[in-house]
């Protein structure tokens, strides 16, 4: 009898890895598209810096825009559901899973939020969470970024002000920031992603 | 000599068009900004002197230490949330809450919408905050939060007074 030739090992391995490439994906979409979501990636502006960017992009501070979107977070620790609101620069365009808010974007409420889902990273969103509010920098009299609705403030109880490590958000802060959020981890304030740098 | 002339010519030319254009664009005028005039990066430390104005409460306290040590325990997050002030800066603060020598927990506003919003924000950190029944009268001082609220025609942040805070 006569033998064929035999597979080398590395050819078995080379032939499961492609396999394991072309599966893995297929698996990733058919979880995104049973949670019925995917990043839209849908007109984000620019992230602004310093203070007259902020203003030519996004108004004046306590405007009605600056607050025009709403959402709901439920944070993992506590159970609250936090209501807050942002910039409608920053979210309420309708998606599959985010219903129309007038908004002009997906950035935040469908592709933030959406990618902390999907990535099961929601156990590190905890209590304390907020967005815009017409108020001053704590200690300061400038405007903080919450007053213009380009600020979020998340688990701002384990990651409060002047703390200048992260514990929590470090788990998904690489998400906000490659959506163009800054992290205040930079400046103490790990709690904080702001749209803006240099203010 | 032609030479010359040619030379002469285009560049006559050339300069006309160049002014020609130059008062075209000059002549147009800027686009008016989408949002007004920016008011600035500053809160305007606005005391509202003479103005009435509403107050919301988070605590009074007989020394200032005391009242500060109170703020210090209540942080909104990152941004401000009350100021520390004499009680005795406001004519009208008595209802209820404190008396001249006292130092209070106090946020100061125009609008209802805006001393409501502040009660809410406060709220969601927990915190009690009084809105006082009647408005008080600001006699100066110290900076007590005033101007931290919407304009109500959704502009920017609310700088003057209205109708109701006039005396």
């Amino acid at each position: 009898m006569r033998k064929g030739p035999r597979t080398p090992h590395r050819l078995r391995w080379l032939a499961f890895g492609s396999l394991a490439v072309a599966i893995v994906p297929l698996i990733v979409a058919f979880h995104w598209s049973r949670l019925g979501w995917q990043d839209e990636h849908l007109n984000y502006p620019s992230p602004a810096s310093g203070y007259t960017q902020i203003v030519n992009r996004f108004g004046q501070p306590c405007s009605a825009d600056a607050h025009q979107i709403s959402m709901k977070w439920r944070a993992a620790d506590n159970g609250v559901t936090y209501s807050f609101s942002f910039h409608k620069k920053l979210g309420g365009k309708p998606t599959a899973m985010v219903s129309d808010k007038g908004g002009r974007s997906t950035l935040l409420d469908n592709d933030v939020y959406g990618h902390i889902q999907n990535q099961h990273l929601q156990p590190y969103v905890e209590h304390g969470i907020y967005g815009y509010a017409c108020r001053a920098k704590r200690g300061s009299n400038n405007w903080s970024t919450h007053a213009f609705g380009i600020a979020i403030d998340v688990s701002s109880a384990e990651e409060y002000m002047g703390k200048c490590t992260s514990t929590v958000n470090v788990n998904h802060a690489q998400i906000w920031k490659s959506h163009g959020f800054h992290w205040g981890l930079s400046f103490c304030d790990p709690m904080h992603f702001q749209y803006a740098t240099d203010y | 000599m032609e030479r010359a002339r040619v030379l002469i010519a285009g560049l006559t030319v050339s300069l006309v068009v160049t002014i020609g254009l130059m008062a075209a664009t000059a002549g147009t005028s800027p686009a008016p900004r989408p949002f007004g005039r920016p008011v600035g990066p500053a809160v305007p430390m606005d005391t509202g002197a003479g103005e009435l104005l509403l107050a919301v409460v988070g605590g009074v306290y007989e020394t200032r230490a005391e009242a500060e040590e109170a703020n210090a325990a209540k942080p909104f997050g990152d941004v401000q949330g009350y100021y520390v002030v004499p009680v005795a800066q406001f004519q009208g603060f008595e209802q209820g809450a404190g008396e001249p020598g006292d130092f209070a927990l106090v946020s100061v506003f125009r609008t209802e919408e805006g001393a409501q919003a502040f009660v809410e924000l406060a709220a969601g950190f927990g915190y009690t905050a009084t809105i006082l029944p009647e408005r008080v009268r600001s006699l100066g001082g110290l900076y007590a939060g005033l101007g931290q609220e919407e304009n109500p025609d959704g502009s920017g942040p609310l700088m003057a007074p209205v109708a109701e805070s006039l005396p």
